[in-house]
């Protein structure tokens, strides 16, 4: 299998005041091209700073990092824009639609910053609402959607861009079991048609969707036959 | 577009905001586009003639013996005697061209109907070397300025033509009346072309060899080197200099000065001859016109744009602070945009087009409020300046505050967009909490620019008061006269055919049949009309007092009727005053006042000593100074009352134009309406001039003091209320902010007062900072305006501690509503906000 991302001595220190916290410390980590890799751990262990060096919204204090066989760590700020908008696809916790755009929109927004034909835009906003069974509500605004409806979406907009891996920050925090696990069942759908996703969770039911599981604690990888060992 | 879309969305979310918004800068804006509006028509537009840049104008610093007359064309030193004139035109080479001018009153009749307009006196060179084409016929030309007084044709302006002809196109070769003549008309002027000298509004154009034609005396003004009364202006040539034009010209004009001219001063001490024959020509940019308003105006309309131009600083302050708020309300949008790959850039132009679209909207706003400020700056000038300018919204305007609406919107867009994108990300994707990065970094920028504000304010209210106070001391000021109950008016008999035997009875039946309107309690009559701005001056003879070649012996006059200090209240010290027997032939007497007396040493009693003040019969001194009265008002309100004496105009055979002056019991505005029905039964022809009340003459008098102090007060308070607003935005956004830390501190023990007085001390912070500021700034304020002040320092400490008391209060009154509110946080809600 391809390796898509693989990460070597990770670490990430921040420095508040004279405090120095290690929030990642010597992380090895490769997730495989088409592979569904879930991110767990307790509250505070890494999961969402790893995520973030993973989405470059954050650069790691140490290490290498190489997205589909480029080093990212240490891009600038324009590329990293760039690297996240055609390489990954986001679904955040809070949803994190915009309440000024219609659902449409929403999902069109990443492909209004890569130099995209309209027409383009557009046929690969319809294919990805239907590929989340929103198509119906692509006028909406998400302020009139359900909480399960509005994760749909922000799945929508992750995907419309046709991105190299799909990044899940407790994609099912902030709804209900049965929308929980609808997600759960739309996330399992792109992977079987091939997407690359890898999703924070503390909930290890939800883990276990995923083809393996990584445990973090106190920023290191603890469990034994993942990649990497701390 | 798609960022368009997206703001006007945005925008729209938040009407009410968005609409304080566009107010604020409403208000900014269209203060400064009215003001500019008058700066670019009084000062910065060129004149609509071919090339003006290449125009420049003319002058003769120095001395200038014999008798000199210049109006609001340029002041006494840009005036030139007629023969120096026609030298300079016939000899010179260095320019292109030179050309001459002269402003007068011009009484008109078209189809016997008569009115009264501006009319000039215009050399041959005029037209071709402002390069103007008629709009029909023909304008005047070399060939219309060959033989003094044969040139019966008038050029007339456009506006007349439409006004008064109905825009006829066989109004070439018809003829109407121009101060007693009639005249051809031979053409008409291009519709923009409004003469060469802003302020003024010329009707009809007349040829220069027919100054003499209209005067009902023998004029001497063509033949006289010591009489100035011309102004000239030039064209440079192709690629060629002022410095080299000057030299050009002096080169001829030089040896003038020295052969023909020196040689004709009498009486001249060595000093001033020195300082005579050292004149030279003078060249300066001419683009502009030839006008004493651009150094009139360039003081009083510098000062408001600068006011207006804070006023809109501290707008554009409220807006970066309302877009600072707002961008921290979508810190999670921003984040997301730029976990989602948007760049900085793009956010940017995002985030201006909104702040641009919000400055445009107001920019549209404003020119409701441009018009409406420049409606009030109309009604504050007097009728005659009203008239002389544009109160429209013009093409420059509407550029001008379309201009300012982009750059505001850019320029205070700017930091509220830099500090939005820098978005902390990884906060952006957590639970929607996104948190903006440099939290306290914008808190230190808000509270800043409401510092910068109240600083400001403070520099305007402290320039307001000073204005207001100086307005109060020239409405207080002790004219001397008692005129609440006169009306006055002018009329010009010789403008209508009249020579100056008929004129005086024609003046003396109006006077009589003034005093038959009823509730008519006095009539009199001056020749220089009081307090207009008018002077007349001589050289006067007085018993006791030497005159040499260096001392100053002039004086101003004027020449009165019977019953002048007792109609106008003036207070008569020692004798009498003019009465219906002093007529020619009677003896020649004057009415001296306080400062001619000690002027002239002639001690306590003036009465019974003798001076000589015309002609050959100044040295004579054979006129009896009958009266001695109190000093009262001249010429202008806030002049030093000069040393002035009155003499019967009966006993001057040059009387052919008066002012009058009727005292009623009745309303004024009764007298206002019967007058012209007189005067149209003694002499339909012969227009009424300047009809109104004494009140309202002087209130003319002093209007640049009314509308500076009027206009800057207004925008004072307005840029005091907008920074209060600011204050308020910035207290309540900060104590919204603070919730969580007031609910801890009232959970600690702190009572309401406690928690009001850590607002207030914000307040306080502010205000002393940016009243400090504001203080400083405003005593170099208040030197610059110094000479915009009437009686009074432009440090005045009582205007100060108003301003400084008028603003804190504003201030307090700002925060107290956002302390208030913060006294009633309820700690247990507070404590779990979040």
């Amino acid at each position: 299998m391809t390796t898509l991302i693989r990460m070597e001595g990770i670490k990430k220190v921040f420095y508040t005041d004279e405090v120095e916290t290690h929030a990642l410390a010597d992380i090895h980590f490769s997730i495989n091209k088409g592979e569904y890799v879930a991110i767990s751990g307790p509250s505070g262990c890494g999961k969402t700073t790893l995520l973030s060096i993973l989405g470059l919204l954050d650069s790691p204090s140490a290490g290498t990092y190489e997205l589909a066989g480029h080093e990212v760590a240490n891009l600038g700020a324009a590329e990293r824009a760039q690297v996240r908008n055609k390489q990954i696809g986001f679904i955040f916790q809070a949803f994190n639609l915009i309440g000024d755009l219609t659902v449409a929109e929403n999902v069109e927004l990443p492909l209004t910053y890569r130099d995209m034909p309209v027409s383009e835009r557009k046929d690969r906003v319809a294919k990805a609402l239907e590929r989340v069974g929103m198509s119906h509500r692509a006028k909406h605004f998400p302020m009139q959607l359900s909480g399960g409806q509005q994760q749909r979406v922000a799945v929508a907009r992750a995907v419309a861009g046709d991105p190299a891996i799909l990044l899940a920050d407790e994609p099912t925090g902030n709804l209900d079991s049965k929308n929980g696990e609808a997600v759960m069942a739309l996330l399992q759908e792109l992977h079987a048609a091939g997407s690359t996703i890898c999703m924070v969770t503390h909930d290890h039911r939800y883990a276990q969707h995923a083809d393996r599981e990584v445990h973090l604690f106190d920023g290191k990888v603890v469990e034994p036959g993942i990649a990497a060992v701390a | 577009m798609h960022h368009v879309r997206l703001a006007f969305r945005t925008l729209l979310k938040t009407p009410f905001v968005s609409t304080v918004a566009i107010l604020s800068l409403a208000l900014g804006i269209g203060a400064n586009a009215a003001i500019y509006s008058m700066f670019d028509q009084l000062l910065l537009r060129p004149l609509p003639v071919h090339a003006p840049e290449e125009l420049v104008n003319l002058s003769a610093p120095g001395p200038m013996p014999g008798s000199t007359t210049c109006n609001q064309q340029g002041d006494c030193d840009e005036i030139f005697s007629y023969p120096m004139y026609r030298d300079l035109e016939r000899q010179q080479t260095a320019l292109a061209g030179i050309a001459a001018h002269r402003y007068f009153g011009a009484s008109i009749s078209i189809d016997n109907e008569p009115s009264v307009a501006e009319g000039v006196w215009v050399s041959g060179g005029y037209f071709p070397l402002l390069g103007v084409q008629p709009a029909l016929g023909r304008l005047l030309g070399p060939s219309d300025d060959e033989v003094i007084g044969a040139h019966d044709v008038v050029v007339i302006s456009n506006d007349l033509w439409r006004e008064r002809f109905g825009a006829r196109t066989d109004v070439v070769g018809r003829t109407m009346v121009v101060n007693g003549r009639t005249m051809e008309i031979i053409g008409v002027t291009p519709r923009e072309f409004k003469g060469a000298t802003v302020g003024s509004r010329p009707a009809v154009y007349v040829s220069l060899a027919m100054r003499g034609a209209f005067s009902t005396v023998p004029y001497t003004g063509f033949e006289n080197r010591r009489e100035y009364w011309v102004y000239a202006f030039g064209r440079l040539k192709p690629g060629s200099s002022m410095e080299q034009a000057a030299a050009g010209l002096n080169a001829v004009y030089r040896p003038i000065i020295e052969e023909v001219e020196a040689p004709l001063q009498e009486g001249m001490s060595d000093v001033t001859m020195a300082r005579f024959k050292a004149k030279q020509v003078v060249v300066e940019p001419g683009a502009r016109g030839q006008s004493s308003i651009h150094g009139e105006a360039e003081t009083p309309l510098l000062m408001l744009f600068s006011i207006t131009g804070v006023v809109l600083l501290i707008a554009c302050a409220n807006i970066a602070n309302l877009l600072l708020a707002r961008g921290a309300g979508r810190a999670t949008e921003m984040g997301v945009r730029l976990a989602l790959g948007a760049s900085r850039r793009q956010l940017l132009t995002q985030l201006l087009t909104e702040s641009v679209i919000l400055s445009l909207a107001g920019g549209l706003v404003s020119l409701l409020v441009a018009q409406w400020t420049l409606d009030g700056i109309s009604a504050l000038l007097p009728p005659e300046a009203a008239e002389s300018m544009s109160f429209g919204l013009q093409p420059s305007v509407l550029i001008f505050a379309g201009v300012t609406a982009i750059l505001t919107g850019l320029i205070f867009g700017l930091f509220p967009a830099l500090h939005s994108t820098r978005a902390d990300l990884i906060s952006a994707i957590r639970a929607g909490a996104g948190q903006i990065a440099g939290g306290r970094a914008a808190a230190r920028f808000r509270a800043a620019l409401v510092t910068a504000q109240i600083a400001l304010s403070m520099a305007l209210l402290v320039s307001a008061g000073l204005f207001l106070k100086s307005l109060n001391n020239v409405t207080r000021v002790d004219l001397g006269i008692a005129v609440d109950d006169v009306v006055t008016f002018s009329v010009t008999p010789s403008r209508v055919g009249y020579d100056t035997l008929r004129a005086g009875v024609l003046l003396r039946r109006i006077e009589e049949e003034l005093r038959a309107i009823p509730g008519v309690t006095g009539v009199t009559s001056s020749m220089v009309p009081l307090v207009a701005g008018s002077n007349w001056g001589t050289d006067v003879r007085v018993q006791g007092f030497e005159c040499g070649p260096d001392t100053d012996c002039n004086s101003r006059y004027t020449e009165v009727g019977p019953a002048y200090f007792s109609t106008l209240g003036m207070e008569l010290l020692q004798g009498r005053e003019i009465t219906d027997s002093d007529i020619a032939g009677a003896t020649p007497v004057a009415v001296v006042n306080e400062t001619f007396a000690r002027k002239f040493n002639l001690g306590p009693n003036p009465v019974g000593k003798f001076m000589g003040f015309r002609g050959a019969a100044r040295d004579s001194m054979t006129t009896l100074i009958v009266g001695y009265v109190r000093d009262v008002v001249y010429s202008s309100v806030k002049d030093t009352v000069p040393p002035v004496f009155y003499a019967p105009w009966r006993q001057n055979a040059r009387s052919n134009f008066m002012n009058f002056y009727v005292r009623t019991s009745l309303p004024p505005e009764q007298l206002l309406a019967s007058i012209p029905a007189m005067m149209k039964r003694l002499e339909p022809a012969m227009p009424v001039e300047d009809l109104k009340t004494m009140p309202q003459q002087i209130r003319e008098n002093v209007f640049l003091d009314r509308m500076i102090s009027i206009l800057s007060a207004a925008f004072a308070i307005l840029a005091t209320l907008l920074a209060a607003v600011g204050l308020y935005g910035v207290l309540a956004y900060s104590v919204a902010q603070r919730t969580r830390e007031i609910g801890v501190r009232m959970a600690l023990g702190a009572d309401g007062a406690r928690v009001r007085g850590l607002v207030l001390r914000q307040v306080g912070l502010m205000v002393l900072i940016g009243g400090s500021i504001g203080v400083a700034a405003a005593f170099a304020l208040g030197r610059a305006a110094q000479s915009l002040l009437y009686r009074l320092e432009g440090h005045d400490p009582a205007v100060f501690g108003s301003a400084v008391l008028f603003l804190t209060l504003i201030a307090l009154a700002a925060g107290f509503i956002p302390a208030l509110r913060a006294s009633k946080v309820d700690p247990m809600q507070a404590l779990r906000y979040d």
